[in-house]
């Protein structure tokens, strides 16, 4: 028993020490370089009466860095790192100071008041647009800013909470300790962040950064992500903040306003918030600005604040107008242009096809209705879609198709009536478990995940039914985390070959023609593994010969089982795929059958079809 | 008693800037759909232009300006921040704008707000700034202050409660009544169609990132004589005229502003009312108001529908 145990463990650990061997390149050996010369820098270079103004850079580098996780990697525009910052450091200096806590404790008490702070408000503020969501965080950045100043009670006052030294094994914690310590934490968050960003919930983020609706419309459980996102960008300003009281020894009232979160900010907008590189590089850039403030305002006789304030801003300024993509994406890609790196062959798909849908079942429909005030929108509707067939959803603009889809979704929640598949109710189920019961509803299908590549969009809607890609598996790479990857990587790649987008998985989706969109979005709904797939008019814009390659990959979906609502304005379309059609007038349902019956009827004939030949 | 009325009068004056500066953020957000997070220091530039022009960066005492260089001052002071307010618009916002960037005209109003308060903070360098009285208010009342049920209250705060409150019904009346104002109805409901039917969008809102920091400007320039004025005074203007904003959801100008009048005598009530012994002080004074903009913002978000993303 026992020797298996170990043959495993050993074998896993040889295999993770291959791939290790396998992943290690030319940039992990400069890096693991430029870590080391920073950590050996204090014995080597004559530092020692700077290493308190040094150690304090690396910290607030680990706050910014720690933003990028909120405003790069979700895209929510954050103006509250300061705040978190300054309830970490005060969280941190009330248990030292006046409560006599030990070290350890009260920096986890730091890091737990930042993360909660951040989480009150990220779900405080979590379905608001983005807009908002900046005025609020920027509203709390001045709430903590001014209690700081006007509660000496809280802050001490003027003198600000002196801290007792810290100690480590009986050894107070010294300057250079605190920079080791900032350049390994500083290590670590950037580290996180590359590890995050191209796997599953980095992914996630990136749809939804880009197009929310459609990444919720794919399963993606847009909200948790974000509220986590935000929260470790918070907690790890709390630490930071913490470990900076430490570090100085005194906790500064005045040092958490408006200003520090602004300059946190900037430094992850001037240096490009997509790289966890690029807070660093803007912090640097803003360090520059102080000290040229500096020097000018010794000369002139101004206040090296102001100037500062001024420089930093203007240097945004500069920096947006140039295009706003940040100092260090901005030199990466001249880079690129004089040193075109060959780009890697990806071994093209390998021949895995769509299998046929598991469990089919019929999508039923029971007087679902909706009213948005006294409008109409959808009135009763009875639908029945069998699996493998094609239903049609036709009717003038307004006559409530879309909302249909949505009330079949869980986008909008009816006022009456019912929705289930296969006999069960989905009127309690979210988007998410809705579409974990296999109904999926694609977006008006050229919404493409702008930032993301074929074969990563893809693999947003394919991560859906994976198991094994929380955070932590994801950090440390489990076998089981990297087994699902693998699985879901599989999955992806068989739904790119149906569409017959296998040529193009590197390509940045925004490059592609409207009908590879088109295809692509098909394909990230069919990589959940739908039973029942929802299109809102999948032929918008489409030429002939591209609605005869639909119109194609529709047939054989219906062969393997699926059930397929679709909208569609396209006549020509429809009575090619579909095998009923159901006609919506002002929200009601008044006529359904073939399209032959449906033609026929009178009161189709006069409501929408009266101009216009089948 | 007294109290009551000097709260309500230093209340209302306060209010009344904030109410303006509110009008200016719903408008701005109504046509646009952003946050204008530099106005507040654009009108404290405004207020501070017309200082530098009036009496230069010394120290100034109350009763040494002349009327006519006054006048001048204050047409230079709103004149340089409509050009500034314009400018900023067209260079930093529209780009992004066009672009859907919420994450980069939040940075660029931002940065404007920064460039503004350090270029005002390196130039003013003392903490605060008493102003000059361009009007002769200290010849009325005793030394400017006339007795009200029991209460010492400035005669300048009656001026400026009047003159904002005839701001306010100057941007209603001119967004219900004029043609300028009916075009900015109609981008505000439907930018695309106002574009379609010739409207030139741009140029619009352009003059009117103009003429909302010059009318609240002018309604701060007359309040600053009432206490010292820093720059950090121009950022929390903007600020709580945002709150006053927010709280009547960017709505209409007399909404906005009836917000405002709310915002500041929530103020001045906090910091000097007290009932028995209970009274909360100046301290709370700024931090409550934001704290419950915070907390309405909170309840509206968490009682949205579900799959609906806004505020």
């Amino acid at each position: 028993m026992t020797g298996a145990v170990l043959e495993q463990t050993h074998g896993a650990l040889t295999a993770g020490f291959r791939e290790a061997r396998a992943a290690w390149s030319l940039r992990a050996t400069i890096a693991a370089a430029i870590v080391a010369a920073a950590l050996l820098a204090p014995a080597v270079l004559p530092l020692s009466g700077r290493m308190p103004d040094i150690a304090a850079f690396v910290y607030l580098a680990v706050a910014a860095v720690g933003l990028a996780y909120a405003v790069g990697l979700a895209g929510i525009p954050s103006l509250g790192q300061g705040a978190f910052l300054g309830i970490g450091a005060f969280a941190e200096a009330i248990a030292r100071a006046k409560g006599g806590w030990p070290l350890l404790p009260a920096l986890l008490l730091g890091i737990g008041a930042a993360a909660a702070a951040g989480m009150l408000t990220g779900l405080a503020t979590g379905r608001l647009r983005s807009a908002f969501v900046a005025v609020s965080t920027w509203i709390l950045t001045w709430i903590v800013g001014l209690t700081l100043i006007s509660f000496p009670g809280i802050s001490g006052g003027a003198q600000g909470l002196v801290l007792p030294e810290a100690e480590v094994l009986g050894h107070p914690l010294g300057a250079t300790a605190h920079y080791e310590l900032g350049v390994a934490l500083l290590v670590l968050v950037i580290v996180g962040y590359l590890i995050v960003a191209p796997r599953a919930p980095g992914l996630a983020l990136a749809a939804a950064r880009e197009r929310s609706s459609a990444a919720v419309a794919l399963g993606v459980p847009v909200a948790r992500f974000r509220l986590g996102a935000f929260t470790t960008s918070a907690a790890i300003a709390g630490l930071a903040g913490a470990l900076g009281v430490e570090l100085a020894q005194v906790a500064d009232p005045s040092g958490y306003d408006a200003t520090l979160s602004f300059k946190l900010f900037v430094a992850v907008i001037l240096g490009g918030a997509r790289t966890p590189l690029g807070p660093v590089a803007g912090l640097l850039v803003i360090s520059a600005f102080s000290h040229a403030a500096e020097r000018v305002g010794a000369l002139r006789g101004l206040p090296p604040g102001r100037l500062e304030e001024m420089l930093t801003g203007y240097g945004l300024l500069l920096v947006l107008g140039l295009g706003g993509a940040g100092l260090l994406p901005a030199v990466l890609a001249s880079w690129r242009r004089f040193h075109r790196a060959p780009t890697r062959e990806r071994p093209s798909a390998p021949g895995e096809t769509l299998p046929k849908v598991e469990h089919p079942a019929p999508l039923t429909t029971r007087r679902l209705s909706k009213n948005f005030g006294s409008l109409v929108a959808l009135a009763e509707l009875d639908l029945e879609l069998s699996p493998g067939s094609v239903h049609a959803l036709i009717g003038p603009n307004g006559s409530g198709k879309t909302t249909a889809l949505k009330l079949v979704v869980g986008d909008l929640r009816p006022d009456r009536g019912s929705v289930a598949v296969g006999g069960q109710a989905l009127d309690d189920l979210t988007t998410r478990g809705r579409a974990l019961e296999g109904i999926v509803g694609t977006q008006q299908t050229t919404e493409v995940f702008a930032d993301l590549t074929v074969l990563e969009s893809v693999l947003v809607g394919a991560g859906l039914r994976r198991s094994h890609a929380g955070i932590f598996r994801t950090l440390f790479a489990t076998p089981k985390a990297r087994r699902g990857a693998a699985a879901v990587r599989r999955k992806a790649l068989s739904a790119i070959q149906f569409v017959g987008l296998e040529g193009e998985l590197d390509r940045p989706s925004s490059e592609l023609s409207a009908h590879e969109q088109r295809l692509l979005m098909l394909a990230s709904g069919l990589a959940t593994e739908p039973r029942v797939l929802l299109l809102d008019e999948p032929a918008a814009g489409a030429g002939p010969a591209e609605l005869e390659h639909l119109a194609d990959l529709l047939d054989r979906l219906r062969q393997k089982g699926l059930g397929l609502l679709v909208i569609e304005h396209n006549l020509r379309f429809v009575r090619r795929i579909a095998d009923r059609v159901s006609v919506l007038e002002a929200g009601r349902l008044i006529a359904s059958g073939s399209l032959a019956e449906v033609a026929s009827d009178p009161a189709v004939r006069t409501a929408y079809l009266g101009r216009q030949r089948l | 008693m007294s109290l009551v009325v000097q709260v309500i009068v230093t209340g209302l004056a306060a209010g009344g800037v904030y109410g303006l500066v509110a009008v200016g953020h719903s408008l701005i957000y109504r046509l646009t759909g952003i946050v204008y997070f530099a106005f507040g220091d654009l009108v404290a530039f405004a207020v501070f232009a017309t200082l530098l022009v009036a009496a230069g960066t010394a120290p100034v005492s109350r009763t040494s300006l002349a009327p006519g260089r006054f006048l001048l001052a204050l047409v230079i002071g709103l004149v340089f921040c409509s050009a500034v307010g314009a400018a900023t618009y067209v260079l930093f916002i529209e780009p992004y704008l066009l672009r859907g960037s919420t994450l980069g005209w939040v940075a660029s109003t931002l940065a404007i707000a920064f460039a503004l308060r350090g270029m005002m903070g390196a130039t003013f360098t003392r903490p605060a700034y008493v102003f000059p009285d361009p009007l002769p208010f200290d010849e009325l009342g005793r030394d400017g202050v006339v007795s009200l049920a029991g209460a010492s209250i400035q005669v300048r705060s009656f001026f400026v409660i009047g003159l904002a409150a005839a701001l306010a019904a100057l941007a209603a009346w001119t967004l219900e009544r004029t043609r300028y104002g009916r075009a900015l109805q109609a981008i505000a409901s439907d930018v695309e169609g106002a574009r379609f039917v010739g409207l030139p969008v741009e140029a619009l809102v352009a003059l009117t990132f103009a003429l909302v920091g010059a009318l609240a400007a002018l309604a701060a320039v007359v309040a600053a004589p009432s206490a010292p004025f820093s720059v950090e005074t121009g950022t929390l203007l903007g600020l709580k005229g945002l709150v006053a904003a927010m709280i009547v959801r960017f709505g209409s100008p007399w909404a906005a502003f009836a917000a405002g009048l709310g915002v500041g005598l929530a103020e001045a009530a906090i910091d000097n009312l007290r009932i028995g012994d209970f009274g909360l002080g100046a301290q709370y004074g700024e931090i409550l108001p934001l704290a419950f903009a915070l907390a309405l913002i909170a309840y509206r978000s968490l009682r949205a529908e579900p799959s609906a993303e806004r505020a």
